[in-house]
């Protein structure tokens, strides 16, 4: 057991240490959110009334964190292409790690880098926006939750695509209308109804609920219903993604 | 099941290896004594880089079985990849990290003792040390190579699997990566499988070869063994009369044959092609006794594994379906 968690440790490690050196990731996640949140979000400030009374640009600020937090994660399953592509996946299969926990440190990882990525911009917002860190623990549980979620699509699509162009295209085509149909743009409750329907069976919708809740103190559905469900649909993610990769390297 | 004894290294038996219609690997029957630096020679294409993914536990056999060091490739999966170093065809290494961070992941990932000390060994037996702090993806083939080597060497594995171990790389690196495997084979008793594509190579390094064809094994043994059993080496003596020899010559101890081939030019001279087997030491006493009839040119030729994969498979080695 510690064998395996020390291994966990030392393939997160890899994992961050890959993060850390692309300056170029960090530079556009910081600077796409708060441009967007800058020039749309204000623009549209004055025009849109919602309903719960709050700002136009606190509930973008939020939903765009949101779907930060899930883009990237699909990226997980991108860097298990490229790691398959660079032949090192290879080198880690024939080493006496167990399969599962090359996934979990790819999970572990990006969970990590979510958090930093939504504490730093939550920080930065904060200056201009009523976004503030109200329940850190929501916070926690909904960037968690979402990471894992779309870490396991994102694994699901990679062990399937072998080439980097195809992954991006339809992890495009797979992952937007998770975003439209997910109360990230307008909230949920003044969607029409058939769309409100899809939205209602959308797991980010209730992620992106619980971090608004976090960062704004607002949420349009019942709490407890969006923390049993994230919970049973982010240890049902774990499963896919270990299971999904242990197909897709099988020889 | 057949355990495999002590002394084996890596036995298969039957290996077959289908992808829908095409068969990659029709019945790899292989035995690879402890110790030894064992060579899978055959054109590409030919089952080698399946084989080897088979006993890497990469691939799983559609038919058969092996072992590694007594452990089932399949079944034992955990207790194989701990005994095993592996260098793959096409490098196998994370870019953005140094040849020092593989190294040190790696050991880790063995619970190795003292990681970062254990890497720095390898980097300095390899000749690193100025290139082992720089990220992979700046580093030429042959050095990419080396950290590979080194990675495979870092958990002393019973067996060092490499495949086309100096494909792709220049004279000069190919000449630096078979001495660093020759001082591996003096140094220890981690046992080398090696696939080439490269007579050459298998004839420099190993002292098992076996010849790979379309997914068999058409021969298998030591190269002089293989090569013996052609025939042995081939003597061309040019004589000022070569009919004066050949009956003496047909005598002498290792001779296997004396042929004489048509006189060309106007000094009337003729070749005499000898077959005999180990024709080094026995040159002296050919020469001797062709003295009289006077010798103008020698010759000797030993067959090669080259002709031993045309002997078995009927074809030459780049026809290789």
């Amino acid at each position: 057991m510690t064998g395996g968690l020390s291994d966990l440790g030392v393939l997160t490690g890899r994992e961050l240490r890959r993060y850390a050196r692309d300056r170029a990731y960090w530079v556009g996640q910081i600077v796409f959110p708060l441009a967007f949140v800058a020039f749309v979000g204000f623009g549209l400030n004055d025009v849109i009334r919602l309903p719960s009374g709050t700002s136009y640009v606190g509930h973008l600020a939020t939903g765009l964190l949101a779907m930060l937090v899930g883009s990237g994660a699909v990226g997980g399953g991108f860097s298990l292409i490229e790691d398959r592509s660079s032949g090192f996946l290879r080198a880690l299969l024939v080493a006496p790690v167990s399969r599962a926990h090359l996934v979990l440190a790819k999970l572990c990882a990006r969970v990590l880098v979510s958090l930093v990525l939504v504490a730093g911009l939550g920080v930065l917002l904060a200056s201009f926006t009523p976004v503030r860190i109200r329940d850190p623990f929501a916070a926690l549980f909904s960037v968690t939750a979402i990471t894992s979620i779309f870490v396991a699509l994102g694994v699901a699509l990679a062990a399937r695509l072998r080439r980097l162009e195809s992954f991006r295209l339809v992890a495009a085509l797979v992952t937007v209308p998770f975003y439209l149909f997910s109360g990230i743009f307008y909230p949920v409750s003044t969607l029409p109804a058939p769309t409100r329907w899809i939205a209602q069976c959308n797991p980010l919708t209730y992620g992106v609920d619980l971090l608004r809740y976090a960062l704004l103190g607002v949420n349009e559905l019942p709490l407890l219903r969006s923390y049993a469900l994230l919970a049973v649909l982010t240890v049902l993610s774990v499963f896919v993604a270990v299971w999904s990769f242990d197909r897709g390297t099988r020889g | 099941m057949a355990r495999s004894s002590t002394n084996t290294a890596v036995e298969a038996v039957g290996l077959v290896k289908r992808y829908g219609d095409r068969e990659a690997l029709a019945g790899i029957d292989l035995a690879v004594p402890r110790g030894a630096c064992f060579g899978l020679l055959g054109p590409n294409g030919a089952g080698k880089s399946t084989t080897v993914g088979v006993l890497t536990t990469l691939i799983t056999p559609t038919a058969g079985s092996a072992t590694l060091l007594g452990h089932d490739v399949v079944r034992e999966r955990a207790a194989v990849r701990r005994n095993l170093g592996v260098v793959f065809q096409e490098s196998a290494l994370d870019p953005e990290l140094t040849a020092r961070e593989q190294l040190v992941l790696h050991a880790r990932l063995f619970h190795l003792e003292s990681p970062a000390a254990r890497a720095a060994d390898w980097i300095d037996r390899l000749g690193l040390g100025e290139h082992a702090d720089r990220p992979v993806r700046a580093l030429s083939g042959g050095l990419r190579r080396r950290v590979e080597i080194a990675r495979g060497l870092l958990n002393r594995p019973g067996v060092l699997f490499l495949d086309e171990p100096t494909t792709g790389l220049d004279v000069a690196a190919r000449a630096r990566i078979w001495e660093e495997l020759r001082a591996l084979r003096r140094g220890g008793d981690t046992t080398i499988f090696l696939t080439t594509h490269s007579m050459e190579e298998a004839d420099a390094l190993c002292d098992e070869v076996a010849i790979v064809d379309a997914g068999r094994i058409v021969a298998a043994g030591s190269p002089e063994a293989l090569k013996a059993e052609l025939g042995g080496d081939v003597v061309t003596l040019v004589l000022e009369r070569p009919e004066l020899a050949a009956e003496a010559l047909a005598a002498q101890t290792g001779v296997r044959s004396v042929v004489l081939e048509a006189a060309d030019g106007p000094d009337k001279a003729g070749a005499l092609r000898v077959t005999v087997s180990d024709g080094t030491r026995r040159l002296a006493g050919l020469l001797d006794c062709a003295r009289e009839a006077g010798v103008v040119e020698v010759d000797l030729r030993r067959p090669t594994l080259e002709h031993v994969f045309l002997h078995h498979t009927g074809h030459a080695f780049e026809d290789a379906p």
